[in-house]
């Protein structure tokens, strides 16, 4: 299968369809949700709108969930998982710990050595993918289990209390600043914006504008779609499967540190909330587990919404048991809605017959399969 | 929807938020230092996750409301030992109102943080059941268990059980937890006392997860190296449980010295099964903790010396004071109420 249609005739239909398919796309579903979810809670609990306790922490886990989700969206847009998503984070994690404690690098240079190591992680597991013909699961799956032994060893040996705890200039500011830390002329910035934000933003357009502006990115989305077709087109396929890997494992590395700065410490237990999480944004937001077709709207939106009902079922006070079967119920009718909705759509329109079954089918006319 | 649409999305978002928080002034400051009324007072018991040991913080607390005639004070187990969600948790209630806390801190090396930024909003904190680790605490306070001397306590019990002579196996929970190394350091203390006597096996931890990991763990143990133990000392809930009921059932003459005071402990004990348990008071952690947060919330009171680390006392409890060790707890908690009020607390 394959997104890709006339450049020519899709500009055409685009001038026409792009207003109404905003309208009927899976992201302005969520951004609906999430409009209504705001204003119910809003209501309900006028504090709700606390900068400095709602506002701004929500902020938080939405940036660096968002890099969560899009490390595993990276793989799927290829067809693929990665299990070990938690795991690569607190092996990128672990080396900035290790750079800051044990090898007193500043705080740039520390965050640097633990993007390269989630990269090599990440690149390392493609290669074995890639080389093998091993599926993607399998292969992460014993990833996953190789660092989850790997990483407590490492803290354990090298650190009295299974932490890396030494915090160099910068880190506090990235990890729990607020644009209120950010003064000019008298006047300070919302208590309500985290100082993550920025870095995490430059990350999101960066892969936006990845698979929306680059060859590699279609390339990439090729292999993802139809990898015999790929192949046929000359696109190295192999190289390609490893460099998403190094990507994925980067962006995992990425939301392992900042996960790191915000609570204050580096320890063995970064990224054991983040697999859940990483599938549930790209799919809430329209990615295909298939593969060929991804968004990065959509799985910042997804993640938001999942957080967003977290943190509105807590203003409300609602136990553990509660939170989970609320969430759990939420997210299933959100889905369920988005899937009706999508099904509604697609009954007068001509199906073709290579069409995913998730695959809406004007979807096909899109000159890509990505959208931003 | 193109990269433009992604770009629209983010400013939308960065707009909004902006426009719920206006800018500071650089010179604003957090709350004013005037006197807060008892019932305007809402206090946060926060535990690490779900835990039978946190099951007295309830009453406790709820007593503490009446007595102390407080506008309210809430139990809360939902952050599912993740320093991430228990912020979050802790967060959502300080939005809710809520002007004090006392947390059992999921990551001793982060929970600093947490407190350092509720201090900066005026909230009172105080770190109940486990101080946070390396040498200073960002709490008001710390009210827990001396766990290095609980630890040496109760190895010192299992040692006089065994006759001050054989082979004693320690059973613990998390490594990660500062608390574990300091249970480790007292066994290893009262261990080294003995002059080479008694021979110390590798410690055995992270077994406390559940029961039904401990329960593997002490099963494990006794099929290994059963007919060579002489004592086992359990510094963690679940495998005291656990290895109390595996002691009995296997026959072995084994000493087993248990940790905090669950039903099957205290029975074991009764027959003889074991020889000895440390309680700890988690009551008068969650009472006493409400109480002196409560006075420190209401801007009357601060502490003589921030940061403060005072044990909430532990108990060796044994067949000859298993019926009377409730009196000599309450009686330390209404000691530690009084020590607040003379020692650690400073008030106008």
């Amino acid at each position: 299968m394959s997104n890709e249609t006339s450049p020519a005739g899709a500009a055409k239909r685009r001038q026409g369809i792009d207003f109404k398919r905003y309208l009927t796309s899976p992201q302005f579903f969520l951004v609906l949700i999430i409009v209504v979810l705001v204003g119910i809670i809003g209501s309900a609990k006028p504090n709700a709108f606390n900068g400095a306790f709602v506002i701004a922490p929500l902020l938080t886990s939405v940036a660096i969930f968002t890099i969560v989700g899009l490390a595993q969206m990276m793989v799927l847009s290829i067809g693929q998982m990665n299990i070990a998503v938690g795991n690569m984070a607190a092996f990128g994690a672990m080396f900035t710990g290790l750079a800051f404690d044990l090898w007193k690098m500043p705080f740039i240079a520390g965050l640097l050595v633990g993007l390269v190591a989630g990269a090599l992680i990440g690149a390392l597991t493609g290669w074995i993918i890639a080389k093998t013909g091993v599926n993607s699961f399998i292969v992460t799956l014993a990833m996953s289990f190789a660092l989850l032994g790997l990483i407590p060893t490492v803290y354990t040996t090298l650190s009295p209390g299974s932490a890396f705890t030494a915090k160099p200039e910068g880190m506090e500011f990235l990890g729990r600043g607020t644009f209120l830390d950010v003064c000019m002329a008298g006047y300070c910035g919302p208590a309500a914006i985290p100082v993550m934000v920025v870095p995490v933003l430059l990350v999101v357009l960066l892969v936006g504008g990845l698979y929306s502006k680059t060859k590699l990115g279609r390339e990439i989305l090729l292999t993802g779609a139809n990898i015999k077709a790929a192949e046929l087109s000359a696109i190295p396929t192999n190289k390609r499967v490893v460099l998403v890997h190094a990507i994925s494992g980067a962006l995992a590395a990425f939301a392992g540190i900042l996960l790191a700065t915000s609570t204050g410490s580096f320890t063995p237990a970064i990224g054991n909330e983040f697999m859940l999480q990483s599938f549930l944004g790209p799919i809430l937001g329209g990615t295909l587990l298939a593969g060929g077709y991804i968004s990065v709207t959509g799985t910042f939106l997804g993640i938001t919404l999942a957080l967003l009902i977290r943190r509105g079922l807590e203003l409300f006070g609602a136990g553990i048991e509660m939170l989970n079967v609320f969430l759990g119920l939420i997210l299933l009718v959100a889905l369920s809605a988005e899937r009706i909705r999508t099904v509604r759509r697609r009954k007068p329109a001509e199906l073709p017959s290579e069409t995913p079954p998730d695959q809406p089918a004007d979807r096909q006319a899109l000159s890509s399969g990505a959208t931003a | 929807m193109r990269l433009k649409t992604l770009t629209t999305t983010m400013a939308l978002l960065a707009v909004s938020t902006l426009a719920i928080t206006a800018c500071t002034p650089q010179d604003a400051t957090g709350g004013g230092a005037s006197a807060v009324s008892p019932d305007a007072i809402k206090v946060g018991l926060i535990s690490g996750g779900a835990h039978p040991y946190f099951q007295p913080w309830a009453p406790a607390g709820e007593k503490a409301k009446v007595d102390f005639k407080l506008g309210d004070v809430t139990f809360n187990e939902t952050a599912a030992w993740d320093q991430t969600k228990q912020n979050d948790v802790i967060n959502s209630m300080v939005a809710n109102g809520y002007n004090a806390f006392g947390v059992f801190g999921v990551s001793p090396t982060d929970i600093n943080s947490t407190f350092a930024n509720l201090a900066k909003h005026g909230v009172a904190t105080a770190a109940l059941g486990s101080c946070p680790a390396g040498e200073s605490n960002a709490a008001d306070f710390c009210l827990s268990t001396d766990t290095q001397e609980a630890a040496y306590k109760a190895a010192k019990a299992a040692i006089e059980a065994m006759g001050g002579k054989g082979t004693l196996a320690h059973l613990t929970g998390n490594n990660v937890d500062s608390n574990t190394q300091r249970r480790i350091a007292g066994v290893k203390q009262a261990v080294a006392e003995t002059n080479g006597a008694v021979t110390l096996l590798p410690d055995l931890t992270d077994v406390d997860k559940d029961l039904t990991t401990a329960q593997k763990a002490v099963s494990d143990l006794l099929a290994s190296k059963g007919s060579q133990l002489n004592g086992i000392v359990s510094t963690a809930y679940n495998p005291a449980v656990a290895a109390a009921t595996a002691v009995k059932d296997s026959g072995l003459k084994i000493k087993l010295v248990a940790i905090d005071d669950d039903a099957t402990i205290l029975s074991a004990i009764k027959d003889g099964s074991v020889s000895a348990t440390v309680v700890q008071n988690p009551t008068g952690q969650a009472y006493v903790g409400t109480y002196a947060l409560s006075k420190l919330a209401s801007k009357q009171c601060t502490m003589t010396k921030p940061g403060e680390i005072v044990d909430s006392g532990s108990f060796v409890v044994d067949s000859k004071n298993v019926a009377t060790y409730e009196t000599e707890r309450a009686e330390k908690t209404a000691q530690l109420q009084k020590d607040f009020d003379s020692k650690y607390l400073s008030c106008k």
